[in-house]
């Protein structure tokens, strides 16, 4: 019974938020293709040339990079400040507060799979053959869906207590375009240091996920994928007990 | 002390409220991350001179009670509601509660200004476990109670204080919830809905909901409250029959 009853809610609050991004950006959805797009051509432009010559389908590589980059970078930063924006609700109505990061994140897996099919599109327009693999991609969505929800729950529950923790979250999404592979390849870092970071990086294997099953059209082993989906599940129960842990002092400081 | 004789236990108790205390740290302004560290690092135990806003509460409430809350600004009957309803942690003490709670609070509506009227009462009602499909059904019914007909797809924050206690009022007749936590719902509503709500306090005056009312109206507390809590300054000054405490409660007021 309860159940069912927050099975609702979370409908419910998944279709609040889609309405309230709505009116926060009237163009929210035309900007969430815009700004990997403008990325795009920059970097395209610039790296051609360079790291261009050695990757094949460069545009397409940079594509899917910028894509999974700008929907983990956006779903996270708006996640910050959500129980805070939603205060009335967060601290004066009885529900787990979970729920609303959870509808928040749900709201944007949308969002990637519309961007990701487009993606698999130009993809195909650019002449690259297409096989079975491209059915895999809703396992590369459902492990970034549960990435995003565990740095959202992290995220939106430091807010409440630590009100800068936006600044500082700002500045690492920008440190963290340069160490995800998304327009140079992984070989780029071969020693040192970089190499290390980059596979402590998440994103690095979902980028690399999706290229591989759109460009190269063949999936990567079943033992990465395994890994990573236990990785990911592990930090999830991690920020969901954070997150649980705190819920009951939410209202006291908002 | 007297109170222990209303806590011999017995099964059909709602609310069980033992020696319950809360304060509030006297400064909790500042988020920032260095002045969070700092002060972690300066005094470890938090809380500790603060003031408190309920200082040893024992209460017992029998299922399908009305009780109601009386006491001055500031007497801490918000913080009661709220510590019962599960947003603010007890100091000290600890707090039962047996069914569904709902909280509703006539000065802060758990509700969200960027959406329409509608919207929010598709997710008021959803929050507390009311399903989409059923609100749909009664949808005009709870804008016509309130006559907010006209209001209905306007954006809350264009509403009064009034019309939007109305509104959540209104939603509330189809709650099913056990336990009702009302905070001075009558308070910026007109005397032509004072009428209304009274009504509806009529219908459940022998259900076997239970209600805890924090409330200024004398007379609506000897109407629908057997049993009457007083609060002065974060004390339990009396929890007794409604007329006994409330002679007490006037008598001291004057």
């Amino acid at each position: 019974m309860p159940r069912k009853k927050y099975l609702n809610l979370l409908h419910q609050l998944t279709i609040t938020q889609f309405k309230l991004k709505d009116q926060s950006a009237f163009l929210g959805f035309i900007w969430s293709f815009l700004h990997p797009l403008i990325l795009l051509g920059i970097l395209f432009a610039m790296f051609r040339h360079q790291t261009g010559q050695t990757i094949e389908h460069y545009a397409v590589y940079l594509l899917i990079g910028l894509v999974q980059y700008t929907h983990f970078a956006n779903s996270t930063s708006r996640s910050v400040n959500l129980l805070y924006s939603m205060k009335h609700l967060t601290g004066n109505a009885i529900f787990p507060k979970e729920l609303l990061v959870l509808s928040a994140t749900m709201a944007e897996l949308v969002e990637l799979a519309l961007a990701m099919t487009v993606c698999v599109i130009v993809a195909a327009l650019s002449g690259i053959t297409l096989t079975w693999a491209v059915l895999l991609l809703p396992v590369v969505w459902l492990m970034q869906f549960i990435l995003v929800l565990s740095v959202s729950l992290i995220l939106s529950c430091l807010y409440v207590f630590v009100r800068d923790i936006g600044h500082i979250y700002g500045a690492f999404l920008r440190l963290l375009i340069f160490i995800t592979p998304i327009f140079y390849d992984k070989s780029f870092l071969q020693h040192g240091l970089g190499r290390y970071i980059l596979l402590l990086n998440p994103l690095t294997y979902l980028i690399t996920f999706s290229r591989a099953l759109i460009i190269e059209g063949e999936p990567v082993g079943f033992e990465p994928t395994i890994f990573l989906l236990l990785v990911s599940s592990l930090l999830l129960v991690c920020s969901f007990k954070l997150f649980k842990n705190y819920e009951p002092a939410f209202s006291e400081y908002l | 002390m007297n109170q222990h004789s209303a806590s011999i236990s017995n099964g059909s108790w709602a609310i069980r409220v033992r020696d319950l205390s809360r304060s509030f740290p006297a400064q909790n302004s500042n988020h920032t991350l260095f002045r969070v560290l700092t002060r972690q690092v300066l005094n470890g135990q938090r809380n500790s001179n603060g003031f408190y806003a309920l200082k040893d509460i024992n209460l017992e409430v029998v299922k399908g009670e009305k009780v109601a809350i009386v006491g001055d600004n500031g007497a801490g009957k918000t913080t009661l509601l709220k510590v019962i309803g599960g947003l603010f942690r007890p100091t000290v003490g600890e707090v039962h509660t047996r069914g569904d709670m709902v909280l509703l609070r006539g000065a802060e509506i758990g509700m969200v200004d960027e959406l329409s009227a509608a919207e929010n009462l598709f997710l008021y009602s959803s929050i507390y476990g009311v399903h989409r499909e059923k609100v749909k059904k009664n949808v005009d019914e709870i804008f016509e109670w309130a006559e907010l007909k006209s209001f209905a797809h306007a954006r809350l924050a264009t509403l009064s204080s009034g019309m939007k206690t109305r509104l959540a009022f209104s939603a509330l007749r189809h709650f099913d919830a056990e336990i009702f936590l009302l905070d001075e719902v009558f308070s910026a509503v007109d005397t032509h809905f004072e009428q209304k709500y009274l009504e509806v306090f009529e219908q459940q005056k022998s259900s076997d909901r239970t209600f805890l009312i924090a409330t200024h109206d004398m007379k609506f507390a000897r109407m629908f409250c057997t049993k009457t809590l007083w609060l002065s300054r974060g004390k339990q000054m009396a929890f007794d029959s409604t007329d006994e405490v409330l002679d007490r409660y006037m008598a001291a007021s004057t």
